[in-house]
């Protein structure tokens, strides 16, 4: 056997757990397969039938006939317990919903067609529990179940998408006076106001039906313990359903029975004779009900549901794949009972080629997220045995995993961000942006104009940019780890940085874009331009004056691309420039973040906030100069203008931020610096030093290392406290000093083996001398 | 000079026979040293014929700071800012600098070869219409980028730390690959925009170059990957966590060999992320080209620009987390069980009462620096110490500073002997204190660690950053301590007084004496235990 990895490209083996030889279970296979077959066929019945069978009707005969059959076989009143009050009120609940998820299951049918029901709608629970389980779980069992998740999920895109299926353009141009019922007629309009074509409709509302479908038989569990096994729950849920849906059929059989005067709409009419349709009900109460109940028992029972659910899907796909392509087929004729005129039968379902894609990606999903996951499941530790092994719970933490409640997490992180200045202005002022943009889009989407959707994709875009802010000011307030040694408060820094290089970006594509349309000017149609654009202004004006006041110097003006450029023309200068904004290291002063501009977060924000201002100042003046003059080419050069200003303003910020990030010293206190180090050198006992490195951490930490040489007579600890002062003074609050004498170096060669070593300690030993004769004959 | 290397080279073989109880010998050796090093002072320039040698490779080594100090007393003159005026010219120098060696002709080669790629794929993209090309060009102009990074390296080895950058500009390094993975990312961020607006109403694809612009920018990337050694790319790509790219096709190769064991060798090893988007997104575009030709399924365009930002972002996140994380001075996860390894090693050194405020980063790819307090025993030989303790790290962190700090070293040992401040000086004590006064206020003076200023005090500040790892105090300490734990506010307070005088008292000003037990009061008072 080939079987030692794995016999499944896909899927990515079975290395994990054990299963029985296919040989010994070959019997059950072949029983599953014929029961999914068999489904198939009594579904693609089924979707004939309802086209003449009002759809409740439908559901009511399938519900009592195959009430009737499991009652003769299950006998569920006269064994087991007696089934007290409380309990049938559950039957009750639990057979309205089953009721509900058949009605939604076939109204899907007769929208999409019996091929892509099965696709959708006929998975296996494990599938489905393993597809949500890789969505909404971090733990969702290792890059295979991914890759079976991504295939589902292009499989239905396939089917939304690449799937031109010719009935359902016939289908969406249905007069409204077509349908049948209050029920099918609420749901047609219910997937009209959606704005999708039926078919598409019908594909989500598979896909919702069969998450309904996983939840309801995962919840439906418990009761079928408490009846007494699964088969008598069933039998009794058939019976109820059955009960349940009685009003329901009489009422609507009357109220046809009144419109038979209508002989072309009524529904009466399009069934010739019950009687013809006696053999196919039977049929499809067989398959579809009785026979797939029993054997996914059996099966179940006897191998792992996994494999269970994997020739299962396989079987069921490829049979309704075949099916579809022969159903139409002269002669498949005999299997039908229905005779169809041939108009009808041109404009069935047809097999597209995005049909045939996602089926074929189907059982490729539905083969890899069925398979026995690899790894081995994440317990949770519990104890130990009394003989010392450890032991774990294996819950399987699929749809078990509550973390946090999401509204209470919502809130701590709200009063975390309201907490602190910074991150409060950004949020505010994202909540403003977030609120225009979301006004916008609607309104796009309302009078159905592209330019303001995107637009709106546009600002979003932008957002982006407020929500990394945001969150990099929320980092910052972190605890100190084991990894983030110093803090988090270079975080801010580091966010400043990749926000300028956003800025740039954006710069660029806005570049980009004029020269091609300086190269071809196109027509705008300005009439919507102008509202959009000074909204967005004034959203961005308030943005600015807001974080313009957070920032102290740049308090003085609203209008922000002067002080880019001053400060830009600053930092090029000469070093008169600490003076002027940043809080200088002085003594008292401590760099806090919020009063010297120096966080570089705020700064990378309100830069986004001034390039979008200058955007919406740019439409308008392009605007007013197109409709006056009718200069096309406003616009482009405005944009190009806009795309050099948002440019030139970024550079500071990114120099200011690579300075920090390469570690430089800081320039606003180098001055001071480059004293200290002069006084360090006539601390009584110094003879000199070496390796001073000093750079600004985060906006409120300078930390330096420096190592001194000192002489052999000198109290370590002195020098330290007073180095430790001095650099204090000229702003290092972050300080780790080296105190060496000439015993540290012979210690270090006496420690070191290499050769090299010796010689270099013994050159620094030196060279410490010579230092010495020079203070000596100083 | 030649007894220094004597003395050395007689010490150097017991401390080779035992390292772990050097700590009695030590003392023993400290007086009969420091004598001979204060004797040669004075001969120091008689002997300086002798030592031409030793002279010439010393001038190699220090000319760096000697340099500084120069700039430091003329005090105007600033290097850095004399260049900074003309920008292009300085630029012109650099790149003159570059070209000087022949490794860069190389890329700069390859780096003209990819801007015309580029220029041409992105004219290619604007003429099919097609999204998906767009997203791939990107990835071109990503390699252009990495030719960049690489070009940047090759200058940061050529270049020496400044002094206003004193570590160098290894980490520039490092900035040019995470601003090309940032900037990349960014693209694809613009793509996605692009793409969620074409949904809504999609353009028609032209085919007709859009196989070509695949084929070329593939050819071009894979040769410009094969040809020029990236090494900070190759570096990262290394060193960073697999991308979910990757994941998938070390998944999807293990399972094939099970089926082919012979592809084991071609297909096991891990994958070169670059290379595999490549050819991921070449794929794509193929697939795109068919369904385009074939159906006309316009959006498949955009489907395949989505699905190759996707993956540029999988590919590029966790490159721009590991470098991000080196930029952010963090401590490297991979080396946190070996420092843990050497700092508790440390801890358990004779003397070494704990190890505090460590902090561990990376400088440049690979390069760890790092400096850490160690907190030592009133009576421990800190030279000693130290040469222990750096010899510990040394190996692993290259550029290390270390701190040795002893609580409430005002106060006198007891055994006045042991200390090796308690030997008298040469000379010249009563000047070296008189530097003193120009201190600020006794309250920050006797802390021995910088604090912030909100801080809690540094014997107390195990919240401060780096203090998550427990200190691992010596439990054989405990008892060799003559006083047990020596701060805390434990000793009673009597003990510290009386104490005080017999020290420093005979060599210090009575005033600065009163300063000093200020000081020592203060410090008291300041660490009261919670």
């Amino acid at each position: 056997m080939d079987e030692k990895y794995s016999n499944n490209v896909l899927s990515g083996g079975h290395l994990g757990m054990v299963e029985v030889p296919n040989s010994r279970l070959t019997r059950y296979i072949v029983l599953l397969v014929i029961s999914k077959i068999l489904k198939a066929l009594g579904i693609f019945e089924s979707y004939d039938i309802l086209k003449v069978v009002h759809i409740v009707q439908f559901i009511f005969i399938l519900k009592l006939g195959s009430a009737v059959i499991l009652l003769v076989f299950q006998k569920p009143f006269s064994s087991g317990k007696v089934i007290s009050k409380r309990q049938w009120i559950k039957l009750l609940k639990h057979s309205v919903f089953s009721c509900i998820i058949s009605l939604l299951g076939f109204f899907g049918l007769t929208l999409c067609g019996p091929l892509r029901t099965l696709l959708l709608f006929e998975h296996s629970d494990v599938v489905v529990i393993a597809f949500l389980g890789v969505l909404f779980t971090s733990s969702g069992g290792g890059p295979s179940k991914t890759r079976g998740a991504a295939v589902f999920i292009i499989a239905v895109i396939c089917l939304l998408l690449f799937d031109n299926d010719d009935l359902m353009a016939k289908m969406a141009e249905h007069p409204e006076g077509h349908h049948d019922s209050a029920l099918t007629h609420f749901l047609y309009t219910a997937i009209a106001f959606l704005g999708v074509a039926d078919h598409k409709g019908g594909v989500v509302l598979l896909v919702v039906s069969l998450c309904l479908k996983v939840g309801f038989h995962t919840v439906s569990r418990k009761l079928s313990v408490e009846l007494g096994g699964a088969k008598r729950l069933y039998a009794l849920d058939n019976l109820v359903s059955a009960v349940v849906l009685l009003p329901w059929v009489i009422v609507l059989s009357a109220t046809t029975e009144v419109s038979t005067g209508l002989p072309t709409v009524s529904p009466q009419s399009k069934v010739e004779s019950w009687s013809a349709l006696l053999l196919p009900f039977a049929m499809i109460i067989f398959s579809v009900v009785i026979l797939e109940f029993y054997v996914e028992a059996i099966c179940n029972a006897k191998m792992e549901v996994q494999r269970c659910a994997r020739y299962g899907a396989i079987a069921l796909f490829s049979s309704a794949l075949l099916l579809a392509n022969f159903w139409t087929h002269p002669l498949t004729d005999q299997l039908r009972s229905m005779s169809k005129s041939p108009q009808e039968s041109s404009t069935e379902h047809v097999l597209s080629g995005g049909v045939l894609v996602s089926a074929v990606f189907f059982m490729m999903s539905s083969s890899i997220l069925s398979s026995p996951s690899k790894k081995g499941q994440k317990g949770t530790l519990v104890g130990y045995s009394p003989e010392g092994t450890p032991l774990y719970n294996f819950m399987g933490d699929a749809l078990h995993h509550t973390s946090q409640s999401l509204p209470r997490f919502i809130k701590d992180s709200l009063k975390q961000i309201l907490e602190e200045y910074d991150s409060r202005q950004i949020f505010y002022f994202l909540c403003l942006n977030l609120a225009f943009t979301f006004v916008e889009l609607f309104y796009g989407v309302w009078t159905n104009s592209l330019g303001l959707i995107s637009d709106g994709f546009h600002m979003l875009f932008d957002c982006s940019a407020l929500v990394l802010g945001l969150f990099a000011a929320l980092m910052t307030r972190w605890k100190a780890t084991r990894i983030f040694s110093y803090g988090y408060g270079r975080v801010e820094i580091l966010s400043g940085f990749i926000n300028g290089l956003f800025l740039m970006v954006i710069a660029f594509f806005v570049f980009v874009e004029s020269v091609t349309r300086l190269v071809d000017p196109p027509n705008i149609n300005t009439d919507m331009l102008t509202p959009v654009s000074v909204g967005g202004l004034l959203v961005n004006l308030v943005g600015i004056c807001a974080f313009s006041h957070a920032h102290s110097h740049g308090g003085k003006s609203c209008s922000g691309h002067d002080h880019g450029h001053s400060h830009h023309g600053h930092s090029h200068g000469d070093h008169g420039h600490g003076s002027h904004g940043h809080s200088h290291g002085g003594h008292g002063h401590s760099h806090s973040s919020g009063g010297g501009g120096m966080n570089a977060n705020m700064r990378g924000v309100f830069l986004h906030i001034l390039a979008d201002t200058l955007g919406s100042i740019g439409v308008i003046i392009s605007t007013i100069l197109i409709r006056q003059f009718g200069w096309l080419i406003a616009d482009p050069i405005c944009s190009l203008f806009i795309a050099t200003l948002i440019f030139l303003s970024v550079i500071p910020l990114l120099k200011d931020a690579c300075e920090v990030l390469l570690l430089r010293i800081p320039p606003e206190h180098e001055k001071e610096l480059n004293n200290a180090l002069q006084k360090l050198e006539k601390i009584e006992g110094v003879l000199s030093y070496r390796d001073p490195h000093f750079w600004r951490h985060s906006a409120n930490m300078i930390a330096g290392t420096i190592h001194l040489q000192i002489m052999s007579d000198v109290v370590e600890q002195r020098i330290i406290q007073q180095v430790t002062t001095i650099l204090k003074d000229a702003g290092v609050n972050n300080l780790s000093v080296q105190v060496e004498k000439d015993a540290y170096f012979q210690h270090m060669s006496g420690l070191s083996t290499g050769f090299q070593d010796v010689l270099a300690m013994t050159q620094q030993m030196e060279y410490m001398k010579h230092l010495n004769d020079g203070t000596c004959i100083m | 000079m030649d007894s220094m290397l004597m003395s050395t080279s007689a010490a150097l073989s017991p401390y080779h026979h035992n390292v772990a109880d050097f700590y009695p010998r030590k003392l023993g050796s400290k007086p009969d040293v420091v004598p001979s090093g204060v004797t040669e002072r004075k001969v120091g320039p008689l002997d300086k014929p002798d030592m031409v040698t030793v002279d010439v490779i010393e001038h190699d080594m220090p000319p760096m700071h000697k340099k500084k100090h120069d700039t430091y007393v003329l005090g105007t003159i600033h290097p850095f800012r004399k260049t900074h005026r003309s920008f292009p010219g300085k630029l012109l120098q650099e790149f003159r600098l570059v070209t000087s060696d022949r490794r860069s002709w190389r890329i700069l080669l390859f780096g003209f070869l990819n801007l015309l790629c580029t220029a041409c794929l992105l004219v290619w993209c604007s003429s099919t219409n097609s999204m998906a090309l767009t997203a791939y060009t990107y990835l071109t102009i990503f390699d252009l980028f990495s030719l960049l990074t690489c070009l940047i390296s090759s200058w940061v080895s050529m270049k020496k730390p400044s002094q206003v950058f004193s570590f160098g500009f290894d980490r520039l390094e490092v900035l040019a690959v995470f601003a090309s993975t940032v900037l990349v990312q960014l693209g694809a961020l613009f793509i996605l925009k692009e793409s969620v607006e074409r949904f809504m109403e999609q353009p028609e694809v032209h085919t007709g170059r859009l196989l070509v612009g695949t084929f070329v920018a593939l050819f071009f990337n894979l040769l410009t990957l094969m040809s020029v050694r990236n090494k900070p790319f190759a570096c990262v790509s290394q060193a960073a966590s697999s991308s979910w790219l990757q994941e998938h096709v070390a998944d999807l190769s293990r399972s094939l060999c099970g089926m082919v064991p012979g592809l084991s060798g071609v297909l096991l090893p891990r994958m070169n992320p670059f290379v595999l988007i490549n050819l991921a997104g070449a794929l794509s575009l193929c697939v795109t080209y068919m369904l385009i030709e074939i159906n006309d399924y316009n959006s498949v365009d955009t489907a395949s620009a989505v699905a190759i930002a996707l993956m540029t972002f999988g590919t590029m996140y966790p490159m721009s987390v590991y470098s991000g994380k080196v930029l952010l001075q963090t401590t490297p996860s991979h080396v946190i069980g070996q420092l843990d390894k050497l700092l508790r090693e440390v801890s358990t050194l004779d003397g070494v009462l704990e190890v505090r405020n460590e902090h561990f980063w990376t400088l440049g790819f690979g390069s760890l620096a790092g400096s850490a307090h160690v907190r030592i025993r009133r009576d421990a030989n800190e030279q000693l110490v130290l040469a222990h303790v750096t010899n510990r790290l040394l190996p692993l962190v290259s550029t290390l500073t270390v701190q040795i700090f002893k609580d409430d070293w005002t106060r006198p040992l007891l055994t006045g002997a042991l200390s090796p401040s308690s030997a008298p000086p040469p000379g010249g004590t009563p000047e070296g204190y008189a530097g003193l006064p120009s201190l600020p206020p006794e309250s920050e003076r006797v802390t021995s660690t910088p604090s912030k200023p909100g801080s809690p005090p540094p014997e107390f500040s195990f919240d401060t950053p780096g203090r998550n790892a427990q200190p691992v105090l010596l439990p054989a300490a405990a008892h060799q301590r003559p006083y047990g734990a020596p701060t805390y506010g434990a000793a009673p307070l009597g003990l510290r007084v009386p104490g005080l005088g017999g020290g420093y008292g005979a060599r210090l000003a009575s005033s600065h004496d009163y300063r000093t037990l200020g000081g020592a009061v203060h410090h008291y008072r300041h660490y009261t235990p919670k």
